[in-house]
């Protein structure tokens, strides 16, 4: 197998990047991306990490609003079950996130695009990987560009989609 | 526009870490683009942010430039975001109107392309600046610090970690997993600088610990899960019985009526033990233990003892640890060398330093006999740096997929120290050193150098490129012969016939993977813990209330263990001593007028910290409960109830500024 991270970093021809969010818990998932950058473990630049307490607080509409706003994957990571700092915030985001990936699949969106994994503090390495084949295979999956294809359907009426009610 | 302070003037900081961060992210460039930004008053770069000038320069530029926001692109925030709250709070500004973003640790060590990397960091720190904008003033909240100390393993770190915290009155949970207290210093035979017995100095040591008033001493004791946070760890503890009671008096008797044996770990494999067995004459507690592995409760040792004071049915039981810190002394395992490196596991006349050690233990398996069949000069060698300083496509991989390259800092001074103790037992013995360096760094090892190499014995220095090779002596008149290229010759090729060939081995990290999760470790690069800082912080983890104490650190001579244990001890010390620690208040807060009263929130609090107000028929948190976790933010279909320092507007505003070019201008 070729070289993942020659693989990833190569930009394709006509200029797009993927644009990942991640949206991470801080105790475990981001603590365990720091520590894939002790280990100086290399990975691809397009995954940006959005850092929040506990992956309970991850509501479904954060996820969707990136989509929303041009994003072409987004990551979700917590602590893994039993391992919550919070106890049990974890626990919901397991109920809420397959859930959520089946709402996106039903409006289009690869289920390739959105990957929802358990990352332990110590689990660089799988961080690592993760973004690897994430970044990879949202690359091989193209620009999703959610919102052009929304308004070509006519969705949100030529407006720029403010799913959130206010715009902060 | 729900924008918190649409006229925030904001200051942007970004560090170049002595070029960990400017050597692939052009920070110059980033704060260029991000002083573009509208808000940003200031936007520099600095090489050490951290630094006192570092943190002065922040605060004279607040006061300066009448800053309310202030952004530091740095290192992780588990390093150091409590350094800049602390130092915008002496600027006079409140201490949550700051954001720390990571450039470091996921930007600049994680990425290969400069141009990504810079693209990303701009990214980064322009959402920061989005968020800051959010961002309101917050109090901390406070909790009190048990006055106790919970210390994980029970070796010369762990020991005297216990000792110093006790001496300051803390009271102090001691917990071993191993049936045994002393560790792994209990089994050497004498020690340098000072050629004591080394149980001899554990002795008083243990002495002191158990017999202390505000020491509990657990040992066969497992940690199998913790919950809490600094100022009130709650630790569960697996305490696995012992077998064996006070009321045993007959021990030898019990210990000869067994039928079981095994390999003896304590004597690295070099001789058997029974199942119910004591470590080493003198151990504590002084009374064996059954190793359960390998008893088979066939009942020989109860028969022997007239039925008293061995229970086979004992179940083990659990118990909860408050504590307001954690110590970790997990210590450090002798490097096992794969097999076949250096003939190791092929040839039984290659072996470790530390069986060297235990043959040349008057109390160890052989009682000081080395195994050299009776030859009348024996040849023997020594090869250095096996299980260190290995070179990547020289060196084999471990199972871990990495080559040891860290330097293990003790068996050089213990290859020499074991050297001339040979050298004192058999004067006629002629000793050669294969070694890539020697480096006998610490105070007093030059001189186990200096003795050697006047006591004749020879140094061969090989490339590290080119080891030595070990096989069969063809002519049969050693049971090895070593072949190496020897540089101080200018590359002579050598060939040593060898009685005895050792193997000075390195230092790996004691497995504690399931305490790295449980607390929230940061393990460097070499496996070992890492500190928050090498020189600022050298015991503290970046979790809050975990202090470092010994070889799970990295290599340490046991001058340096007992050394960084004191230091951790007098760290923890100083946390309980403050009393209480400060807590973060993000916690969740009922906007009253948009509650609908429909209870989601109860349902998937953790904490039980929300209730129903029955005046009013809304959502109440209680604050004291309330850890600041968020989910109720999430689930709250009204979206009633915010998470401060999360909220909607903060979280989205970092989003919309990281896809600000993919969807149109971010508006704020």
């Amino acid at each position: 197998m070729a070289d993942p991270i020659a693989e990833t970093a190569a930009p394709s021809p006509d200029g797009w990047e993927p644009r990942i969010i991640a949206f991470l818990c801080y105790w475990c998932s981001y603590t365990g991306a720091d520590n894939a950058g002790t280990a100086r473990l290399k990975y691809p630049h397009n995954v940006h990490i959005v850092r929040l307490m506990c992956s309970g607080r991850i509501d479904p509409e954060l996820v969707t609003t990136a989509f929303a706003r041009g994003a072409d994957g987004v990551m979700v990571c917590g602590c893994h079950i039993g391992d919550c700092h919070y106890i049990s915030g974890n626990h919901k985001t397991m109920a809420r996130m397959p859930l959520l990936r089946r709402t996106l699949e039903a409006f289009g969106i690869e289920p390739g695009r959105f990957v929802f994994e358990w990352v332990s503090a110590a689990e660089g390495e799988k961080f690592a990987r993760l973004v690897r084949d994430t970044v990879a295979g949202v690359r091989a999956l193209g620009p999703l560009d959610w919102p052009g294809r929304l308004r070509a359907r006519g969705v949100g009426h030529g407006r720029d989609l403010q799913p959130w009610g206010a715009q902060p | 526009m729900n924008d918190a302070a649409s006229g925030a003037r904001i200051g942007v900081f970004i560090c170049h870490c002595g070029g960990n961060i400017s050597d692939v992210v052009d920070v110059k460039r980033v704060a260029e683009e991000v002083g573009k930004l509208p808000g940003v008053v200031l936007s520099t770069t600095h090489m050490f942010i951290c630094s006192d000038p570092g943190q002065a320069l922040v605060e004279s530029v607040i006061k300066e430039h009448a800053l309310d926001r202030v952004i530091v692109a740095a290192c992780s925030p588990t390093l150091h975001q409590m350094t800049f709250r602390r130092a915008i709070e002496r600027a006079g500004l409140n201490q949550f109107l700051f954001e720390h973003v990571n450039v470091r640790e996921q930007v600049s060590w994680v990425t290969e392309d400069p141009v990504g990397a810079t693209a990303k960091a701009t990214r980064l720190v322009s959402a920061a600046v989005h968020r800051a904008r959010h961002l309101v003033a917050l109090d901390k909240r406070r909790i009190a610090i048990q006055p106790a100390a919970l210390v994980i393993g029970g070796g010369v770190a762990g020991l005297v970690a216990a000792r110093d915290l006790a001496q300051r009155g803390m009271k102090v949970t001691l917990v071993e997993n191993r049936p045994f207290l002393g560790g792994r210093m209990a089994q050497l035979e004498t020690v340098f600088p000072t050629g004591e017995k080394a149980r001899d100095l554990l002795a008083p040591l243990i002495e002191e610990v158990v017999s202390h008033k505000l020491i509990t001493v657990m040992t066969n004791a497992q940690v199998v899960n913790s919950e809490g946070v600094v100022g009130d760890f709650r630790t569960r503890i697996r305490v696995t019985p012992r077998g064996v009671n006070e009321r045993l008096a007959y021990r030898g008797n019990a210990i000869a009526a067994c039928p079981e044996e095994t390999v003896n770990e304590f004597d690295f494999g070099l001789s058997k033990r029974k199942a119910i067995y004591m470590a080493y004459p003198g151990c504590w507690p002084p009374m064996p233990a059954i190793d359960w592995h390998t008893c088979t409760k066939c009942g020989k040792c109860v028969w022997a003892v007239g039925g008293k004071g061995i229970e086979l049915d004992a179940e083990p039981r659990e118990v909860e640890v408050r504590a307001g810190v954690i110590v970790l002394a997990t210590g450090y395992d002798p490097y096992e060398p794969l097999y076949g490196e250096y003939g190791y596991g092929i040839f039984p006349r290659v072996i470790t330093l530390q069986q060297l050690i235990r043959y040349l233990d008057p109390e160890g398996p052989t009682g000081g006999q080395l195994p050299l069949d009776g030859a009348s000069k024996p040849r023997i060698g020594f090869i250095y740096c096996v299980g260190a300083r290995q070179i990547e496509g020289v060196n084999q991989r471990q199972p871990d997929g990495k080559v040891k390259d860290y330097c293990a800092r003790t068996c050089c001074t213990g290859a020499l120290h074991a050297a001339l103790t040979i050298k004192d037992h058999h004067p006629d013995a002629t000793i050669y050193n294969l070694y890539q360096d020697v480096r006998t760094y610490g105070r007093g090892h030059e001189a186990y150098y200096e003795r050697a190499s006047e006591s004749g014995a020879l140094f061969l220095r090989f490339d590290p490129r080119h080891p030595p090779r070990v096989e069969k002596n063809p002519r049969g008149d050693s049971p090895v012969v070593v072949q190496v290229q020897d540089l101080l010759t200018d590359r002579l090729d050598v060939e040593l016939p060898l009685d005895l060939l050792v193997l000075a081995t390195g230092v790996v990290p004691h497995d504690i993977s399931e305490l790295v999760g449980m607390y929230r470790c940061a393990v460097g690069y070499d496996s070992f813990l890492l500190e928050v800082h090498p020189k600022l912080r050298p015991v503290e983890l970046a979790v809050s209330g975990v202090f470092l104490a010994g070889c799970c650190q990295g290599p340490m001579d046991i001058t340096e263990a007992a050394g960084a244990a004191s230091a951790a001890a007098s760290k923890a010390a100083a946390l309980i001593a403050q009393g209480q620690v400060e807590m973060d208040p993000f916690t969740a807060r009922v906007n009253e007028a948009l509650c609908t009263g429909c209870q989601t929130c109860l349902g998937v609090c953790p904490y039980t910290a929300i209730t129903r107000d029955p005046v009013k028929r809304i959502a109440n948190v209680n604050q004291a409960l309330c850890t600041g976790c968020g989910t109720c933010a999430a689930a709250c279909p009204s979206k009633a109830i915010e998470q401060a320092g999360f909220t909607d507007a903060q979280v989205l505003s970092e989003v919309y500024a990281l896809l600000a070019d993919r969807s149109g201008a971010v508006t704020a």
